[in-house]
């Protein structure tokens, strides 16, 4: 019951991640931040296999970096997303593959355009206006097909993303503990705080 | 002694289709040793008109990839009198396992007969259709292994086709093909019946394209139709071929019809 | 040992044709609507139909029943909204796009189908039956309480058969108002204010949670509505074909039509620009 979240706009990503770390039917942590920032305009979110998801993120995290001080500049964010799919597919075609999904959240400097990126375990990459992974797919994608459009400003998309997440609080039957809330823009990456405690009716 | 009934197919290569039903489960633990079902193959498809509705079926009868006999008809007239069944003015086709498309025509028939002798007059198709659809959900736990589809005239004097699936669910609908080559034959149907995905030619572009309205069929157009696609359906499916049986019911009666197939 | 004989020997020809009861079944003009199913002769019963019928534990069973998807109804200050698609699937294969997955058991009662078509439509005909029963015999109109739970305990009745049904019963009765209940094979009965069943549940649940009140006005539940089930059939393979939608008022219930969703769908789209992640260029 992990829930991944991506929402795009006019200026910004935002990248949203359940705080809860499950282990069978116990929450170890309830404050876990499944996201790892990989250079200043790129942030992914990650779920999956225990394990492989952090190893995964972290090995990834530390090849960008490693690229930006070899060449003194940073990787775009779509070839940060095709890098990293090359790095899923390699995996996935070896003897231990990693069972991780992702979301890449982004800002590409030179377009001046946010990017989102949904990559799966099995490597699939498709660039989208907003993503999902999990359970948060089934309830949250219907709400986005509805209420998203490209041009939205980020209180409107703010808006868009406690809407998706109230109504996982509505409808999920495990507690996911709120979410740990990103945002990228051409400025950088940072953490939104967001409010997690809001009751929610179920009509 | 057991050289007297060698006669059997077989027991190697292709055989009869339930032979290759596991017996088994992978891990080497038994499963189900009652398998009553074999799949004899063929195709049927069925179109009502404004004052008629046609109804075909191939008449090749297969299991696996052995071809039985060339001649087993899918159609039934339910609930006319004497052997030929005249009178008649519903028609069942079922494709399938073929003994239960005949233990369900039979049952079908001898229901709608004892309505005649009971009630002084003959069934109506939508009751028909309805007793039906109660005749194989009774066998909900067991079901009979076919598509049934009916076809006859309503009390307005139109076309009137219902489809079946194997435990009676069913639905009025202007046309359906059923049995092997149903994916083939029913794309094809939308598409000249239903005129689904046509549009008005110059009406617009993108969107504004208007869809060409549907109109009713002429039966000599219809039957074009019903032949053309089972023609197309032999070409591409080994289950289906050797002839084809054609009943056009209108308020006059019955016509049937058999017009051959290729017998490869 | 002769008597012995006799006593355990029959004619031989005693088990041709049909039997007493085949017979009687035979000769009798009214279909007995009643609880009397054959069943295979084998022990386990249910293991052997899940192994003939279910596609999903088994995708090579040799009998595919055709399945029913999403549907919604909901409570509001006007009435009930009852929604469905239409597309009945075999597998991967769409059986039919034209099903009336919304089931008119009589003038104020609506009953709604997904799971297993044959079952929903066999007993919710069974149900409008026993509700006509109950008005003959108690000179009124059954609650939708009563309707429901005569389906929940008959369907409690088959439970572990492999019955598979996910129904909704929605009414409006002069005692109860407007009533809604949820319904399913297991034997769950509930009653409530909005209910999402199908393959397709989660994505109506999404849009329609997002814009529920009970104070909705009747046009704006009716476009709720509407839109809950197209949300549906664009993300959910297994839903699709036409709207069809209800509105059940205290007189009874009302069409409000059964629309193709491609239309819909791209009016709106282009009108209101949703769906932004459907486009046509290639990045």
């Amino acid at each position: 019951m992990e829930v991944l979240l991506g929402i795009t706009g006019k200026d910004f990503t935002i990248v949203a991640a359940s705080k809860a770390a499950m282990r069978g039917a116990t929450i170890l942590k309830a404050s876990d931040d499944k996201t790892r920032a990989l250079n200043s305009t790129s942030l992914m979110a990650f779920s999956g296999e225990a394990g492989d998801t952090v190893q995964f993120a972290e090995y990834i995290q530390a090849n960008i970096q490693l690229y930006s001080m070899r060449n003194s500049m940073e990787l775009s964010p779509t070839a940060t997303a095709n890098f990293v799919r090359g790095e899923l597919a390699r995996a996935l075609r070896s003897r231990r593959p990693y069972t991780v999904n992702l979301i890449l959240g982004g800002y590409d400097k030179i377009a001046d355009k946010p990017t989102l990126y949904w990559i799966d375990y099995l490597a699939s990459l498709a660039p989208v206006p907003y993503a999902a992974h999990g359970y948060a797919q089934y309830y949250c994608l219907s709400i986005l097909d509805k209420h998203h459009h490209p041009d939205i400003d980020f209180e409107q998309g703010m808006k868009l993303l406690r809407m998706c997440t109230q109504e996982l609080k509505r409808r999920l039957p495990i507690d996911f503990k709120g979410v740990v809330v990103k945002v990228i823009t051409k400025d950088g990456i940072r953490e939104q705080e967001y409010e997690d405690d809001v009751k929610v009716a179920i009509p | 002694m057991a050289s007297v009934f060698s006669g059997a197919p077989p027991q190697s290569g292709p055989g009869y289709s339930f032979k290759q039903t596991p017996t088994e489960a992978p891990s080497g633990t038994r499963q189900h040793g009652f398998y009553p079902y074999t799949d004899n193959g063929g195709s049927t498809l069925g179109i009502s008109g404004a004052d008629f509705t046609i109804l075909a079926g191939d008449t090749r009868h297969t299991s696996g990839y052995n071809i039985n006999t060339r001649y087993a008809p899918k159609l039934f007239k339910i609930g006319g009198e004497g052997p030929d069944n005249k009178g008649a003015s519903i028609v069942l086709s079922v494709v399938g396992f073929a003994a239960d498309g005949e233990a369900l025509k039979e049952r079908l028939d001898t229901i709608v007969k004892m309505y005649k002798y009971q009630h002084g007059k003959p069934m109506s198709v939508a009751a028909c259709a309805q007793r039906l659809s109660h005749i194989l959900y009774g066998k909900r736990f067991f079901p009979y292994y076919v598509h049934a589809i009916l076809g006859g005239l309503d009390e307005e004097g139109r076309g009137a086709l219902y489809s079946y699936d194997p435990v009676g669910s069913y639905e009025r609908e202007q046309c359906r093909a059923a049995g092997a080559a149903a994916s083939l034959i029913m794309p094809f149907l939308d598409n000249q019946v239903n005129f689904k995905n046509q549009y008005v030619p110059d009406s617009g572009s993108g969107h504004e394209l208007q869809e060409k309205p549907r109109t009713p069929l002429d039966q000599n157009h219809v039957l074009e139709l019903v032949r053309d696609a089972f023609t197309s359906a032999v070409e591409r499916h080994i289950e289906v071929g050797d002839g084809l049986q054609v009943m056009i019911i209108k308020k006059e009666g019955i016509m049937e019809a058999f017009h051959p197939l290729k017998q490869d | 040992m002769d008597s012995l004989v006799s006593q355990y020997s029959r004619p031989v020809h005693s088990a041709e044709g049909p039997s007493q009861d085949e017979h009687q079944e035979l000769s009798q003009t009214t279909p007995p609507l009643s609880l009397q199913f054959s069943l295979p002769p084998v022990a386990q019963s249910s293991a052997w139909l899940r192994a003939m019928t279910d596609d999903y534990s088994n995708p090579n069973c040799p009998i595919k029943i055709a399945h029913g998807t999403t549907t919604l109804a909901f409570r509001f200050k006007g009435g009930i909204i009852v929604a469905t698609d239409s597309r009945a699937t075999a597998g991967n294969w769409i059986a039919s796009q034209t099903v009336k997955k919304v089931i008119e058991i009589n003038n104020c009662l609506l009953g709604t189908m997904a799971g297993g078509a044959a079952d929903c439509q066999y007993w919710l005909a069974y149900l409008g039956m026993q509700c006509r029963l109950h008005e003959l015999r108690h000179k009124r109109r059954i609650s939708v309480a009563a309707a429901s739970k005569i389906l929940a305990n008959l369907v409690y009745s088959y439970k572990g058969m492999g019955l598979s049904m996910g129904t909704m019963c929605a009414g409006v009765t002069p005692q109860e108002g407007p009533a809604l209940y949820y319904i399913d094979s297991d034997g769950t009965r509930l009653a409530g204010n909005l209910f999402c069943v199908g393959s397709g549940q989660t994505f109506a649940y999404g849009v329609l949670d997002a814009e529920y009140s009970y104070d909705l006005d009747d046009e704006a539940a009716l476009e709720l509505g509407r839109r809950s089930i197209l949300a549906a059939t664009h993300r959910d393979a297994y839903s699709g074909g036409f709207i069809n939608l209800y509105h059940v008022k205290e007189d009874g219930w009302v069409k409000h039509g059964f629309n193709d969703t491609n239309p819909i769908f791209w009016k709106t789209k282009l009108e209101k620009g949703e769906f932004s992640n459907v486009t046509a260029d290639l990045e």
